[in-house]
């Protein structure tokens, strides 16, 4: 026991000599800017790291490499909030209450709760991790595979309270998710599903490109639809500001803590990191709240989940990959090479005092955590307030800007330039879905827990056939599921009782009242029919694989099927009602006329596809700069040394950052191929 | 005298006049960057080796050209080997780095495959992918005699059906062998196999012993796993003792199958190549800068504190070896089709 607190001390003394941290200052830093561009993940960063890793001795190799991780999921969410463009894959789900805060003018306020509950969060993680260091072995130990098919399940009932009202469209899109999910090789028998003779397709469909299109695209055409700035004006007094995000984070400790403790142990199992508790801890502020209107619109709770979760995540993943050598995530997979390139063995003996293990060195990275990320926040707390005032930029000089970061962002993840296409793909998707007032989280969370669970379940069943079911740890994740699926249901039954016996009618009965159902256009049928359409393609495809290979997909198909033909019947007789819930939702958005709305749509869409093509023709270098050009000084008509600073800018960030400083592989344009 | 320095004069000039020579034209690698193309991300075992190399192999190729190293994962290293033989230019200045499971895919008519393994260049190879069989100790085998006669299957983690190892080596040695096994496939890699070999859920699995032996360390030095067979051409240097599958066969066939099927394989399983059409004598320079970078003291220092397994072959010798997988009996590939693919 004195060697573990020995240890605990040692660790903490080791960061604090002059190599380890001045080395761990400069991950910070960048560490810093890694989180604030899209388009430089944690992960890349780290392996680019790598080579200067191998002259380092181990706890300077952890502080350096660690203080980078542990500060990325923080400033992403900045760029989350600021331009609804996730900043790293692990802070996409920040967007959906922080940008429109931001865009009420209160981005400040929504970064102040970003940092300070990611502070909270990694502080707890670190500490989790600290704590879990003596019963963490036998913990993990007792999982199985049917235990980590449970989990997704129980991850996946969380799809209810991510669809708010709308629980049949959360349904439909989570069985899109894990339906996508499916694309790619079975993963037992290798066989190609809907790969489209795409080899690129075979390892499924990258969540970075997805949820980039799936909520910047969106943002982006909204904002070029307003033509004004991403905050609507000046609100007038005073901005609220960052103090009042940080005092939100307290006010709602609560929250804050279960949504570390849920991004601390959920990212213990292996296959689940930050990208997926996120959201479960986004559906859990969503599920705890009691009032739940405004959830999408810009409420802080919304922020506050996701940041705490995303940095509790590191804490977590490490628990698993120090102790076990299993990295549980990309990011950890990178931390493991660092391990071996430093001749470390993780497992046991990382949780052994010296001289036997090397428990100080674990401590070591606790101290890592939290005190890299007390750096950043003290920091970044203290230019918030001016950071913020970009929201006030015209949005015609953003939109080039944000471009850019979208698809250097999607290209970056795996240097492939598919994944620009996919950006376009769920661009539209994502807008679609929007506009019809359909619940996008669901899809993601469908999306990143669907192999998981196939994979699991498929593997109960080779290993104990049906027996699984009946596993203790199995018996009480059903319980759990049960418990969290019923709850609400029960709890809103009885308070919907007690507003009934206080003589108040609720608005349940208007939104019931029939007669003017009638068959009518509406472009929710369209879009029911569209899904309709491919689910019954994608069946009928499915029928040419093996029994194995095609099980899931047509199971799922099938389900999404017949829960899309019961939407689309919807959407077809209550055409009315579904006509004016769009009429109000577009009218929510913009006072501008209809007209303007659908020119300016089309020019965004315009723009959007033309930087694809300018990438695709001159190649990143050129074709970014270009359109930058064009597109503020032809287009939005802003003056010459503007227009060609901000070219310069985007020059120097594409051609000199990304190519000739990171060396990242991008593709020649094809006119040079054609020379 | 001045007859000796007449002549001194002259080969000093001649001397200076080639070196002059030989600087002007410079050496075709000179300021140029050579870059190795990863079928992996960052991080896993085909990465650390490329990287290892690429920091040392530079100061063993006249010109000194720096080296960098690129990322290029997907479909199991299949689009950068298709990449290197379809795109890449025959320059001598992009090495491919990937599975050369592949190579043995192509010949059991795997699909996707694009490039014609006959036609890359090779540089050679630092390691080899030979494997073992772990055991667990709660499986109660201890030795190969005893998982011959045992009366249940062992469960051992498979990752998917066409890997080398796992599956093809389970898969080839439980038919050839009669070993009983049951074969649970779908596991994401060989740490989540280790997971559940350590909970239980699996009895073990066949594992490369360059890599197991590093991550598998705690428990096989403890005890809790057993290695009792190896299913290499000759023992490993480090486990003499451990007897190999191909002393169990007792048909001429299954010895032909084990050598093609697993034993092979595994020679050309960690392969550096070169586009087809490099010009070969920038195929010699990379092959003696390979050869030199493995002997480099530097290279040796760093390969031992990250315990890297070094077991080179040549790049001769690669091809070589490449080739004849190619020359193998047809009705014996049908043999090896059938008992991989199924």
């Amino acid at each position: 026991m004195i060697e573990t607190v020995n240890a605990f001390a040692s660790g903490f003394s080791q960061i604090f000599t002059a190599t380890t941290f001045g080395l761990m200052l400069l991950g910070i830093v960048i560490g810093f800017f890694v989180g604030l561009l899209p388009g430089l993940g944690g992960p890349t960063t780290i392996a680019l790291m790598l080579p200067f890793v191998v002259k380092m001795e181990a706890v300077e190799a952890f502080a350096f490499l660690l203080g980078m991780a542990a500060v990325c999921g923080t400033t992403g969410d900045i760029t989350s909030v600021l331009f609804g463009v996730p900043g790293e894959p692990t802070t996409a789900a920040t967007i959906l209450d922080g940008h429109p805060m931001a865009k009420k003018g209160e981005a400040g306020r929504a970064m102040g709760a970003a940092l300070v509950s990611s502070l909270m969060g990694a502080i707890f993680g670190a500490f989790a991790l600290a704590l879990a260091i003596p019963i963490v072995r036998p913990l993990v130990l007792t999982f199985g595979s049917p235990e980590f098919f449970m989990l997704a399940v129980l991850g996946l009932s969380f799809i209810a309270a991510l669809s708010g009202e709308a629980l049949l469209k959360g349904l439909i899109a989570a069985g899109i998710g894990l339906f996508l999910a499916t694309i790619g090789l079975d993963p037992i028998s290798g066989i190609p599903r809907y790969t489209f003779g795409q080899l690129f397709l075979w390892d499924g469909i990258g969540l970075v490109p997805i949820t980039i299109g799936f909520f910047a695209i969106p943002e982006i055409i909204e904002l070029a639809v307003q033509g004004s700035s991403i905050a609507e004006k000046q609100a007038g007094g005073k901005v609220a500001g960052v103090m009042r995000g940080v005092r939100d984070s307290f006010r709602n400790w609560g929250l804050v803590l279960r949504c570390s403790a849920i991004g601390t142990y959920t990212a213990i199992i292996p296959g689940i990191g930050g990208a997926t508790t996120q959201w479960l801890a986004y559906a859990h502020a969503m599920q705890s709240a009691r009032n739940k209107e405004g959830f999408g619109k810009g409420r802080v709770e919304g922020v506050l989940g996701p940041g705490a979760a995303n940095n509790s995540t590191i804490g977590g993943s490490l628990i698993t990959t120090v102790a076990f050598g299993i990295p549980t995530s990309v990011l950890m997979a990178i931390l493991l090479g660092a391990f071996i390139i430093q001749g470390l063995v993780p497992g046991p003996e990382m949780l052994l005092p010296e001289p036997k293990g090397h428990l100080a060195l674990t401590f070591s990275f606790v101290w890592t955590i939290v005190v890299s990320n007390i750096i950043t926040v003290a920091v970044c707390l203290l230019f918030l307030n001016q950071l913020a005032k970009i929201t006030y930029v015209r949005g015609s000089i953003l939109i080039p800007l944000i471009l850019m970061l979208i698809y250097l962002g999607a290209f970056a993840e795996k240097n492939a330039f598919q994944d620009l296409v996919l950006v376009l793909i769920f661009g539209v998707l994502g807008w679609v879905m929007a506009r019809l007032s359909w619940p996008r989280p669901p899809l993601i969370l469908g999306l990143v827990l669907g192999p998981l669970a196939e994979n699991r379940l498929f593997l109960s069943m080779e290993l104990y056939g049906l027996a699984w079911v009946l596993r203790p740890g199995v018996l009480l994740l059903i319980a759990l599921t049960l418990a969290g699926l019923f709850y609400p249901v029960l709890s809103a039954r009885r308070r919907r009782a007690g507003a009934k016996e206080r003589g108040r009618t609720s608005t349940k009965g208007a939104i019931n009242s029939p007669g003017k159902n009638a068959l009518r256009f509406s472009w929710s049928a369209v879009f029911g029919l569209v899904i309709i359409g491919t689910f019954i393609l994608a069946l009928v495809q499915s029928t040419t694989f093996s029994f194995r290979a095609g099980l899931f997909p047509w199971t799922i198909g099938s389900l999404i099927l017949a829960l899309a033909l019961v939407q689309f019947i919807k959407d077809l007789f209550v055409g009315v009602k579904a006509q004016n819930s769009e009429r109000q939702w577009m009218e929510a958005a913009t006072e501008l006329p209809g007209p303007v709305v659908r020119r300016r749509t089309a020019e965004v869409f315009g723009w959007i596809i033309g930087c694809f093509l300018a990438i695709w023709f001159f190649g990143f270098s050129i074709g970014v700069p270009l359109f930058t050009f064009v597109k503020l000084k032809i287009h939005a008509r802003e003056k010459l040394p503007l227009a060609l600073a901000l070219t310069a800018f985007s020059w120097a960030l594409v051609y000199g950052l990304f190519d000739f400083v990171l060396k990242v592989p991008f593709p020649t344009g094809q006119l040079f191929r054609w020379l | 005298m001045r007859k000796i320095s007449f002549l001194l004069a002259v080969t000093l000039l001649s001397f200076v006049l080639i070196c002059g020579y030989a600087l002007a034209a410079g050496p075709y690698y000179e300021g140029k960057t050579v870059r190795i193309i990863v079928g992996y991300s960052p991080g896993g075992g085909y990465d650390s080796y490329a990287r290892a190399i690429a920091r040392h192999m530079g100061k063993h190729i006249p010109g000194n050209p720096s080296f960098i190293v690129e990322n290029m994962p997907g479909a199991g290293s299949l689009i950068s080997a298709n990449h290197l033989y379809k795109v890449a230019k025959p320059d001598g200045l992009t090495v491919g780095h990937f599975n050369g499971g592949l190579f043995f895919a192509q010949v059991m008519g795997q699909q996707g495959i694009v490039f014609d393994a006959r036609k890359f260049e090779y540089i050679g190879t630092v390691v080899t992918g030979g494997c073992v069989a772990l055991l667990t100790k709660a499986s109660g085998i201890t030795s190969v005699d005893k998982w011959l006669s045992a009366d249940r299957p062992m469960k051992m983690g498979g990752v998917v059906t066409g890997a080398y190892a796992p599956d093809n080596v389970t898969k080839i040695l439980k038919s050839t062998l009669g070993l009983p096994i049951h074969l649970v496939s779908g596991y994401k890699g060989i740490a989540p196999v280790r997971l559940a070999a350590e909970s239980g859920e699996l009895q073990g699995t066949f594992g490369a012993w360059y890599g197991v032996r590093v991550s598998w360390r705690n428990v096989i030095e403890s005890g809790e796993v057993n290695v009792v067979l190896q299913a290499v051409e000759k023992p490993f240097s480090d486990i003499p003792d451990v007897p190999l599958a191909i002393n169990l066969v007792k048909t001429d066939e299954a010895r032909q199958m084990i050598e093609a099927g697993v034993h092979k394989p595994a020679l050309f399983a960690w392969p550096f190549v070169l586009p087809p059409g490099t010009p070969k004598e920038l195929v010699m320079t990379m092959r003696n800068a390979l050869e030199e970078t493995i002997k480099d003291r530097e290279f040796l220092a760093e390969a031992e504190k990250a315990k890297m397994g070094l077991d080179p072959i040549d790049g001769e010798t690669l091809e070589k070896i490449v080739h004849g997988i190619f020359k193998t009996d047809p009705a014996l590939l049908d043999k090896l089709k059938e008992i991989v693919l199924q």
